[in-house]
């Protein structure tokens, strides 16, 4: 990539056109960085889940922007996201993912902290001039100002003066809402599973990815085709749910036309549902299903439990860094390096009070979507990457989203529209847009 | 006592199973596999759940068909171009202590070392392996086989050839 001085705020506007966006949005390292600032630094981003920090001194490592960090909770049940850095020396402290320790050591020189970054102690104490203070925050882990959590989903921001997490959130708390309703004891928690991906490709390849229903019936037709050759209910292990999930990225004409898409203010978007066969649906002949419906009715009472089951999205993307699929409790996390690096997390939850089974059945779904040897997401991954290497050509610099645009509805709620629209990628770089040539509160 | 004529068939069978994935026979390699047998990837170092814990794979014959039949689909755009692999293995030792005898499971584990070719670019995996192998024959048939990745529960790349 040839080196470009940062955009300014009128050429970031003229890159997304109301149906093209200029290369440089994902291979330019200078945008990147203002992504950084005014994207991943200024809008909540989602970190943790506070059932990963559930005991005081758990900690959980993960990324905020361009900062490493890391979300504790603190004896006093508080929850605080740290810079893992120490501020002696400046050496990063913590090198694990996640663990649970009373208090942080920075190996170099043994200043401790306790898990809401205040210093504990300084080792020979009486070598330190008189002046220096255990107290003055200048000495403690840096910590982010503004921490808050939705029903346990912790998010975090850089930005000084953030707007309420809900109202950046908007309609999507309906998702988490529901992810948490469809637990008879009414709370999820994280399941330790996780499969950490790296590819080699901009952030935003993933979430238009995953609010594009065009590309299934291409991109996957190598699993789509091997699972319709395979016998059914073949495997002892998993009730055939793995053939189910692969032959359903192969859709007919009329399903693909009827998938709905959503686009929401803020860049989130979902779509309606396509898992519509197989062990994760919702069917009256399945023995744990039927008991997972019996236990839901006693929490809930049968009207509402049919209200929280018939809730059917899929891909909710909570822009700009979290997909959620609340009926699979599923949850992928798009983590940026650079501008042509990308990590993503992908992880499940348990729903308490459900039957263990459901659970299995959930890991097993991320396996199937998610592990590194995934059939499906392989294929997706291949795909970023090719667009990655495309986009590095300006040739022409343009990307086109043209499709759906002439059938899309938009009202003041944000816009609907089927048969495969590229209409989410316009909300998701209408909000970039916006985002991008925000001037600082 | 190592049963030296055992030791001789397992290495055998071993050496034959990484063949057949070296030179993209993965029909004969999954024809290596019991009904029952399984295919195991942990996703964590020392994974003893494959049901509560997310493996990387965890598939018997019929979902391993599947995964075969794929890398056979002219459209599996990560296997294009196909990638080509080296599978070593090495310091295989074969358990015939009692619980061996006693059901008759021969039990034989490796190193292994597997390099990837595609497209101008090599990636390198290694970790160990553990099989349950049935005796059949001079042969054996898989019962189990687990690969242990070094880098399991880290940043992993794609995983198309099994190893």
């Amino acid at each position: 990539m040839e080196t470009q001085d940062t955009p300014t705020i009128d050429e970031i506007r003229d890159f997304v056109r109301p149906h093209q966006v200029h290369r440089r949005a994902y291979a330019d390292p200078e945008v990147f960085k203002l992504e950084m600032e005014r994207i991943f630094g200024r809008m909540w981003i989602y970190l943790a889940h506070e059932s990963q920090v559930q005991k005081p001194g758990a900690f959980f490592r993960t990324r905020l922007a361009q900062y490493e960090v890391l979300v504790t909770r603190h004896t006093d049940g508080e929850v605080y996201v740290l810079h893992n850095r120490c501020p002696h020396r400046g050496a990063r402290m913590c090198m694990v993912d996640r663990g649970n320790s009373k208090l942080l050591n920075c190996p170099y020189h043994a200043w401790s902290f306790r898990p809401d970054g205040t210093l504990s102690t300084v080792p020979h104490r009486e070598s330190y001039p008189e002046s220096f203070d255990l107290d003055d925050p200048q000495n403690h882990m840096q910590r982010v100002k503004h921490v808050q959590s939705y029903r346990g989903f912790i998010f975090a921001t850089l930005n000084e003066d953030p707007a309420p997490l809900t109202e950046q959130l908007g309609a999507m708390t309906d998702v988490i809402d529901n992810l948490i309703d469809r637990a008879p004891d009414g709370e999820v928690e994280v399941a330790e599973s996780v499969f950490m991906l790296e590819y080699k490709g901009n952030w935003k390849l993933h979430l238009e990815n995953a609010a594009d229903i065009f590309h299934p019936t291409f991109v996957h037709s190598s699993s789509v085709g091997a699972a319709r050759r395979a016998p059914q209910n073949a495997s002892k292990l998993d009730s055939d749910q793995t053939r189910t999930m692969l032959e359903a990225n192969g859709f007919s004409k009329e399903q693909w036309e009827g998938i709905q898409l959503n686009g929401l203010p803020n860049g989130h978007t979902y779509m309606s549902n396509f898992y519509s066969k197989g062990v994760m649906v919702d069917q009256d002949d399945d023995p744990v299903m039927a008991d997972y419906k019996a236990r839901m009715v006693a929490a809930h009472g049968r009207d509402r439990t049919v209200e929280i089951l018939s809730v059917d999205r899929f891909n909710n993307i909570i822009y700009p860094n979290m997909v959620l699929n609340a009926q699979h409790q599923q949850m992928r996390i798009t983590i940026p390096l650079s501008e042509g690096r990308t990590l993503i997390r992908v992880q499940c939850f348990r729903l308490k009070g459900a039957p263990e089974e459901m659970y299995q059945r959930a890991i097993r779904f991320l396996s199937t979507l998610a592990s590194p040897a995934s059939m499906i997401f392989s294929d997706d991954v291949e795909m970023l990457e090719r667009c990655q290497v495309g986009l590095q050509s300006d040739d022409n610099p343009w990307v086109d989203f043209s499709r759906g645009l002439d059938i899309d509805k938009t009202d003041a709620d944000g816009s609907t529209s089927g048969v495969a629209s590229e209409m989410p990628m316009r909300t998701q770089f209408k909000a970039w847009v916006e985002m991008m040539t925000k001037e600082a509160a | 006592m190592v049963d030296m004529d055992l030791r001789t068939r397992v290495e055998a069978f071993l050496f034959k199973e990484a063949r057949l994935l070296d030179t993209g026979d993965f029909a004969g390699w999954l024809a290596l596999y019991e009904p029952e047998g399984i295919y195991w990837m942990p996703s964590q170092p020392g994974q003893t759940d494959p049901k509560n814990v997310a493996s990387i794979i965890y598939e018997d014959h019929a979902i391993l068909s599947i995964r075969v039949q794929r890398l056979f689909e002219a459209r599996a755009l990560v296997l294009t171009p196909m990638p080509q692999t080296t599978h070593m293995l090495s310091n295989i030792e074969v358990e015939t202590g009692e619980d061996g005898a006693d059901d008759g499971i021969v039990r034989a584990q490796a190193a292994f070392f597997c390099m990837q070719y595609q497209a101008n670019d090599q990636k390198i995996f290694a970790g160990r392996q553990s099989f349950e192998l049935k005796p059949e024959g001079d042969s054996f048939r898989i019962l189990l086989k687990r690969t242990d990745l070094l880098n399991a529960g880290g940043t992993l790349p794609l995983i198309t050839i099994p190893f």
